[in-house]
């Protein structure tokens, strides 16, 4: 399994590096670029504006080899200081994309620098990491509320065929399917927080209560038992109040779409000869169910659930907007105003990186569910 | 059953497939047959169909996809003359008892905005730029996808691998972030440069769609003999394959149409999209939101509910399609 998992990464290195390459020409080719909006920035002189270009390979005028020439200096692969051929090599003499020890650079991702965000003048890897947990406390949520909602309504919808809930689930799902989700957020706005106002209309945490999220400050009073009004259980309560709203809109159309491909996946596997031999020995009908059919269901919607991932984190752009949300995806969007090129790419590296091992994850999971695959 | 048709059609009955299958006058034989009459002694005149109509046979039976067709036709025609009927004007302010705006009424059916503008021709007035994008997205997409997946299914090898390794690639990267990113830095405040990113990057998937089919296609006897008899290559790939493979592109345009009305939505509910004054549904949420702590459910309600009726109907029909143009489907 191991040497199965570490050959599957090697494979999906060159597509990690397509996706790069892909988004870096994007956003290069776009009118404007790193120059005009680090100009902008009052607060960075110019000499230090020089060296930053010269450290990242940014050239003048963007050609179709200098694009080239910048996504190398952003990877690590090429030593800016140097010309031609010869910008392969690091100041130490070695091959650049070595690491620092073995006779590397130290520019570039490969290096574990993400450069600079302009509109903070602060690491970009820093910038990400403090917004991360909240969009993965979100992001995670839906996805265990997605996975469980979807496999149990579809299951049940699949086991009592053309009952009731069976119609019930096939009505909602196509609306939900049909809405934009972010709709779906402001009537529940609307629903529950304005007209009932049993949930906040938006924020991670109760302002009044608590410092913002992932500060010190909040950690202080996250582990402060002495405080009534702290501590850990307060904390997630406080959280978990938040997060119903935004969950529920981050997944409706996902629960939708999968409850319905459960259903039909069930129904499927339901028809099998083996389960109507399985009824024939007589065994009882939640065995057959639950382990003959149930297991030999879950193939397809174990590979549909990790390739709709990706989805939860474009989803959490529009989510963390309605809902002020103080995760990667709002990072994202003051990023694209700001023309932040840096912590753009930042960012499409996580969620490509993210997107890729949620692919493994489905081999993997799919090696595990289904005992007939064998990867030796 | 009881089938007049196939009763008064030994071809049928022998289980040969006709390129067009011929059809009786149906409605009269099935009527004599209900008055009482032997089906074999009722004499039919034979008139043959095409592929289209007998598509179309099959899309009638469908109740869902009729009224999919049905609210869509509503729809298309809001959108092209609800707003000579129903013009919108920005500068048409009204009284308004409370910064909300007005709740829907007799008068005004949808409420009004916090200026006090009818909510009503604001939903009337986005379904023209609605659809449009909808269209063109799906009119671009179509056209690389099909060109694509039919290059790359039809010639195989290296090409094949370079386009599909390039497909994965854009099918990996979080779809939104592109639309974004393209959107603010290329300007999407104009409608057609909107059309033109959403369509650009929305073909991938249909692209490995029309590869597959053509990869099937490309092995049977027809083309072959196509081939035998010196056919050239791009009129095998276009007249002899993509016919044959016409059905499931369809469906997939429809659900093309539907996506980029959604995505329209987002992208302009997000200020990534249209300048404030060009109105689309997904424009006319966009400002509903900071006024809905005030209690104002309609203004982004009713757009919503435009929206969501627009696609559902589209999916309807996309699944009558689905069955319609299925060509195994032949009763």
């Amino acid at each position: 399994m191991t040497k199965f998992i570490i050959r599957r990464l090697l494979g999906l290195l060159p597509l990690l590096f397509g996706v790069l390459l892909i988004s870096f020409i994007l956003m290069k080719w776009a009118p404007g670029g790193p120059q005009a909006a680090l100009a902008g920035n009052k607060s960075i002189t110019q000499a230090e504006i020089t060296q930053w270009l010269r450290r990242w390979c940014l050239q003048r005028e963007t050609t179709p080899i200098s694009v080239l020439q910048e996504f190398g200096g952003w990877l690590g692969v090429l030593n800016c200081d140097k010309d031609g051929l010869q910008a392969f090599t690091s100041d130490q003499g070695g091959l650049n994309f070595l690491p620092r020890a073995l006779g590397g650079g130290d520019n570039g991702i490969l290096h574990g620098d993400l450069g600079l965000g302009i509109r903070a003048g602060r690491p970009v890897l820093s910038l990400i990491t403090e917004r991360m947990p909240a969009t993965l406390v979100l992001t995670t949520t839906a996805l265990i509320l997605w996975v469980s909602v979807a496999i149990l309504a579809g299951l049940y919808a699949a086991v009592n065929r053309y009952s009731l809930f069976d119609q019930g689930l096939t009505f909602f799902s196509y609306v939900f399917y049909s809405l934009p989700t972010f709709w779906l957020g402001l009537m529940l706005i609307f629903a529950f927080a304005v007209r009932l106002d049993l949930l906040p209309t938006s924020g991670m945490i109760t302002v009044r209560q608590w410092s913002p999220f992932n500060t010190p400050q909040y950690w202080a009073q996250f582990w402060n038992l002495d405080d009534p009004r702290h501590g850990p259980l307060a904390a997630i309560v406080d959280v978990g109040r938040h997060l119903i709203l935004p969950v529920i809109t981050l997944v409706a159309v996902n629960i939708a779409a999968d409850s319905r491909f459960v259903r039909a996946s069930m129904l499927e596997a339901l028809g099998q000869d083996y389960v109507r031999t399985a009824r024939a020995k007589g065994l009882a009908s939640r065995v057959v169910v639950g382990k003959h059919a149930f297991r030999n269901a879950m193939l397809p919607v174990v590979t549909n659930v990790a390739l709709e991932i990706p989805f939860l984190f474009s989803g959490a752009i529009v989510t963390e907007t309605i809902f002020t949300w103080p995760g990667m995806g709002r990072l994202f969007i003051e990023s694209v105003n700001a023309r932040d090129y840096f912590v753009l790419m930042g960012l499409f590296l996580v969620t490509a990186v993210i997107v890729l091992i949620a692919n493994l994850a489905a081999d993997v999971l799919y090696a595990i569910v289904d005992p007939r695959i064998r990867y030796d | 059953m009881a089938d007049p048709i196939h009763t008064v059609d030994p071809a049928a009955q022998a289980g040969m497939a006709y390129p067009t299958a011929p059809l009786a006058n149906v409605e009269q034989a099935e009527a004599a047959v209900a008055a009482g009459a032997r089906p074999e002694d009722y004499e039919v005149a034979l008139k043959s169909l095409n592929q289209w109509q007998l598509a179309w046979r099959r899309y009638r039976r469908h109740r869902l996809a009729l009224v999919g067709a049905v609210i869509l036709a509503i729809m298309a025609f809001l959108a092209i003359f609800g707003p000579i009927i129903w013009p919108y004007d920005p500068l048409d302010l009204h009284r308004i008892p409370g910064p909300q705006g007005i709740a829907p009424n007799l008068t005004e059916p949808f409420g009004t905005d916090n200026g006090g503008r009818s909510v009503f021709k604001l939903v009337v007035n986005g379904a023209r730029l609605s659809m449009l994008i909808g269209m063109g997205t799906m009119a671009i997409a179509v056209t690389f996808g099909v060109a694509v997946g039919a290059i790359s299914g039809y010639f195989g090898g290296l090409l094949d691998n370079v386009l599909m390794r390039f497909v994965d690639i854009m099918l990996t990267i979080p779809f939104l972030f592109v639309i974004l990113v393209a959107a603010r830095f290329f300007g999407a405040g104009d409608p057609i440069i909107l059309i033109i990113i959403f369509g650009v990057l929305s073909w991938p998937g249909l692209a490995r769609l029309v590869r597959a089919l053509f990869l099937s296609l490309r092995e049977q006897e027809f083309v072959q003999a196509a081939r035998a008899v010196g056919v050239g290559h791009l009129r095998i790939a276009f007249r002899h394959m993509l016919p044959n493979a016409i059905g499931p592109i369809v469906v997939s345009a429809t659900l093309l149409v539907a996506n980029a009305i959604i995505l329209e939505a987002f992208v302009s509910f997000l200020n990534f999209g249209l300048k404030s004054q060009d109105i689309s549904w997904g424009n006319a949420l966009a400002r509903s939101q900071a006024t809905l702590v005030l209690g104002n459910w309609w203004w982004p309600f009713f757009p919503g509910m435009a929206i969501a009726l627009t696609v559902i109907a589209i999916n309807f029909m996309g699944d009558g399609l689905r069955d319609a143009l299925d060509p195994r489907a032949r009763e």
